[in-house]
């Protein structure tokens, strides 16, 4: 089974996209900031990451930098952001994201990008 | 408005026995549980999942009794709103075990002499003494367990001199600690050779050797006062363990920001086994060692 | 070699001496100090000064350091005044998500003084600044929450700033948002997410 780590401050958001992986056979687990999730990263990395950007003590970019300078194997990250119109993508790819989506995100939506990360192909 | 910084209700951490709560009559609903459990993960780090449900359950009828509350959402209302913090703290002591022993959480210990000392020496260009604090010293089981790590398990100790600090906000703990008289439930999980070489036999139980007691050195500090902890500077690693977690938000900023001027760059703090710095500041590098997980203040600074 | 002690550390500190008296206009020049360890301790004193606020606040917009810029929050927290928030809003705007952050949490602390300014915020034309003004009640102590956030979800159009005001519905909601959530769901029935969001709420309303 799939790892995927959930990083978003909001607990509706988190359960959100917790039941839409789950219910595709992913096992989910959640970390409410940046910090949190680095820890858990470090302690069994994952096969991929769900990512906010706005989120206390360690925002979405710099879990990414951080996640990224570590020595883990390196899974691909989505980076989620409420900001449609600024210049977040840019720096959502520069921090390490392999893809950036503009919430709220739609159940489909989500597991084909999922999927088509992970090289997963069926259906 | 500066922060202040009760003592936890059962500090100093003895065997802490919670009392079956009587017949209440509350119920808590699973939509109870489940906006409780998000509320307290917030504000704590403290994960429960549904098997602990009876657990919390009990407790938080616990406590809706105790305050008077009627019911869990008055009781939640209080734990959201109240200014003061006072009701979520006294809930996080009946959700937390709170005793201190000989060797509690022994793998940071080993990440102390197997990881972080060895960095720390392979960095040092002086021959000035490696110098950790303990905070919160408590009856004196953590410090005390420093030194005979440190002493039994790591070799550096015959290359490097080594202080240890150990401070509280509590007179009479001090004392306590000082005297270093122990029951036998404390020094449960000490290796008998251990006991032996560190350890003279009472009546009330053991008492640590006298080189041991005169190898820590206790001092009374508040870590909310700057005029207490001004002068807490140079350490290398501190271990405070425990603690935080009873802090409100605004206390656990200021006192990780108060370790931070209280290590040298690149100096470590190790945290309690059920806290993370994810609830109290973002000026530390998350390190992995083999055995623990443990916070760095950055080598330079940006 | 080995455990040793050495006398009271207070002496190392007293050795150190300062380069301007302990008094406010020389902590007042330390806080450009270019040792950011000289800085922090500047932020931290000036708590006790009068009328400090404005000097921290712009010093807060120049500080790149970020351990020096969290203690001046946490001083800006702890003094609470007007002129600290309006430092703090200004960061709402900034570029750099991790100021922001800083800004939200520091006015999370602060009930009394965000209170007279969170509608206007709310009212933002900043759908952005909208979603953080929301992000502040997440963990403010204030007996209007829950009326602020009624309020969002049934102006608010951008839908973002509902989803995030649904999130903290599910935790200080009473019946009070009952007929709110369901409205919002109606206006958004095509968003799964504002629909799962408000089942959540409306599930976990506190007399429900």
């Amino acid at each position: 089974m799939k790892r995927v780590l959930i990083v978003d401050d909001a607990a509706t958001v988190r359960l959100y996209h917790r039941e839409i992986l789950e219910a595709a056979h992913f096992a989910v687990e959640e970390a409410m900031n940046g910090i949190e999730g680095l820890e858990k990263a470090l302690q069994s990395p994952f096969d991929l990451y769900l990512v906010d950007i706005n989120m206390p003590k360690l925002d979405g970019y710099g879990f990414l930098r951080e996640l990224r300078g570590q020595d883990l194997p390196q899974a691909p990250a989505i980076m989620i952001s409420t900001e449609a119109e600024s210049n977040d993508e840019q720096r959502a790819y520069v921090a390490g994201a392999n893809l950036y989506l503009v919430k709220p995100v739609k159940p489909d939506r989500l597991l084909t990008q999922v999927r088509l990360l992970l090289g997963d192909t069926h259906p | 408005m500066s922060p202040t910084f009760a003592s936890p209700p059962t500090w100093p951490w003895g065997v802490y026995v919670t009392p079956e709560p009587a017949e209440t009559g509350i119920t808590i609903s699973e939509a109870d549980f489940q906006k409780f459990r998000e509320f307290f993960y917030r504000k704590t780090g403290i994960q429960f999942d549904s098997s602990k449900r009876y657990f919390v359950d009990k407790r938080l009828a616990e406590r809706i009794e105790a305050t008077g509350s009627g019911s869990f959402r008055g009781y939640f209302m209080l734990l959201r709103f109240q200014v003061n913090g006072e009701e979520l703290q006294a809930l996080t002591n009946l959700m937390t075990v709170n005793e201190t022993y000989f060797f509690r959480e022994e793998y940071q210990f080993q990440c102390l002499v197997d990881s972080l000392l060895p960095e720390i020496v392979a960095r040092k260009i002086d021959r000035r003494p490696i110098r950790i604090w303990v905070m919160p010293s408590s009856s004196g089981e953590e410090p005390y367990s420093i030194a005979i790590y440190l002493l039994e398990r790591w070799a550096g100790i015959h290359r490097w001199d080594v202080e240890i600090i150990a401070s509280d906000i509590d007179t009479r703990i001090l004392a306590q600690a000082r005297q270093g008289l122990y029951s036998h439930r404390s020094v449960q999980y000490l290796p008998a050779d251990y006991l032996q070489r560190y350890f003279k036999r009472r009546a009330e139980g053991y008492q640590i050797c006298d080189d041991l007691r005169q190898s820590v050195e206790f001092t009374r500090v508040n870590l909310s006062e700057r005029a207490d902890t001004r002068s807490y500077r140079d350490f290398d690693v501190i271990f405070c363990r425990n603690l935080l977690i009873y802090f409100d938000d605004v206390s656990r900023k200021t006192a990780t920001e108060t370790f931070y001027d209280a290590l040298k760059p690149g100096g470590f703090i190790c945290l309690g086994h059920s806290e993370s710095m994810s609830r109290s500041s973002s000026l530390y590098k998350v390190r992995k060692f083999p055995s623990a997980i443990v916070y760095q203040r950055p080598l330079e600074v940006s | 070699m080995g455990l040793i002690k050495t006398q009271p550390t207070v002496e190392s500190v007293t050795e150190e001496v300062r380069k301007h008296p302990r008094d406010c206009a020389g902590l007042l020049a330390q806080l450009i100090d270019p040792n950011p360890t000289v800085r922090r301790w500047a932020a931290r004193d000036l708590a006790d000064c009068p009328d400090i606020s404005a000097a921290l606040v712009e010093r807060l917009h120049q500080e790149a350091d970020i351990s020096v810029r969290e203690v001046i929050l946490t001083t800006l927290t702890g003094l609470g005044d007007a002129t600290s928030v309006a430092g703090l809003v200004e960061c709402l705007r900034s570029e750099d998500a991790a100021r922001r952050n800083e800004a939200i949490e520091a006015m999370r602390q602060l009930p009394d003084a965000v209170a007279p300014i969170i509608r206007g915020l709310l009212a933002d034309p900043d759908p952005d600044v909208r979603i953080f003004a929301v992000n502040i009640l997440e963990s403010l102590c204030h007996p209007e929450v829950e009326r602020w956030l009624i309020e969002v979800i049934d102006r608010d159009p951008h839908v973002n700033v509902c989803g995030a005001a649904v999130d903290l519905l599910g935790e200080v909601g009473s019946g009070a948002a009952r007929e709110s959530l369901l409205r919002l769901k109606a206006r958004f029935a095509n968003e799964p997410y504002i629909r799962f969001a408000a089942d959540l709420a409306l599930g976990r309303l506190r007399d429900a």
